[in-house]
């Protein structure tokens, strides 16, 4: 019978249909730059991608993804807001790092584009928060509400 | 240095019980601090701000909490505001936090960290 092909003629092959996957423009699922200006949209923090990974490592057989929502409310008119999720809808961007997924949905994206997203430690409070957002001004001293940089 | 056991006075601050496991958690690792102290911070849109760090000493002026042989030194500035509170502390997968339910409390930020008396 004729044999499969082995492992060595396997693996260089993944490794090259990976890396095209990557270097292609895909408009749908998995992206982190901006395919006009080559920014990065959403940049994850290393302690955010460990947090991440911890999450997923409890539930090994999910697709586990934080989710960056933006709604209105709080003390500066819009916040953040913060959920674990599975699936990924139609208007759903992914973002990836080392494994971590993070879906936005395109409206809310608008809002937080160029920011990091981080897990901050402190000894009162441990939570995931949004750095450096070029859309916001801070009104809020603990970071989870903003105004619109207008 | 042990306290004597005083009058069984009101407590300034109460200590839930998950509370208490974590705080002796946190200081397992840092055996050099006594306790945690609570201390109020002028920030936050509304006024005031809880913050929390290692205490390597009590001052003189700080009200000490012990309970089940965990210390929570409250600072001078703090304890009118804390009075009657309690300390929990929560956690779930998207944050682990202390919370303090302050009975005198008017209102509250939108992520509850700033607060007014």
């Amino acid at each position: 019978a004729a044999q499969p092909p082995s492992d060595l003629s396997e693996a260089p092959s993944f490794t090259y249909a990976k890396r095209w996957s990557t270097s292609t423009s895909r408009s749908s699922s998995v992206d982190s730059e901006d395919s006009e200006t080559g920014n990065a949209i959403l940049r994850l923090s290393p302690s955010c991608v460990k947090r991440l990974k911890k999450l997923q490592s409890e539930e090994p057989d999910t697709n586990l993804m934080l989710r960056i929502g933006v709604e209105g409310g709080g003390c500066s008119g819009f916040q953040y807001n913060f959920t674990l999720d599975h699936k990924v809808n139609e208007d759903d961007r992914v973002f990836e790092k080392d494994g971590a997924k993070i879906v936005v949905d395109t409206m809310s994206l608008d809002f937080i584009k160029g920011a990091t997203i981080d897990w901050n430690t402190e000894l009162i409070r441990s939570a995931f928060r949004i750095l450096d957002n070029p859309k916001a001004e801070h009104g809020c001293s603990c970071g989870s509400s903003f105004s619109v940089k207008t | 240095v042990k306290r004597t056991k005083g009058l069984p006075t009101r407590a300034a601050l109460n200590i839930t019980p998950a509370a208490i496991q974590k705080v002796r958690e946190l200081l397992t690792s840092r055996p050099e601090s006594i306790g945690l102290k609570i201390t109020v911070k002028q920030k936050g849109c509304n006024g005031l701000s809880y913050n929390l760090d290692y205490a390597k000493e009590k001052e003189t002026l700080d009200e000490e909490v012990l309970m089940d042989g965990v210390r929570i030194l409250i600072d001078k500035k703090a304890q009118l505001s804390l009075l009657g509170t309690e300390m929990d502390y929560q956690e779930s997968k998207l944050s682990s936090e202390f919370v303090f339910n302050n009975p005198n409390i008017k209102g509250t930020c939108g992520c509850g960290e700033s607060f007014n008396i």
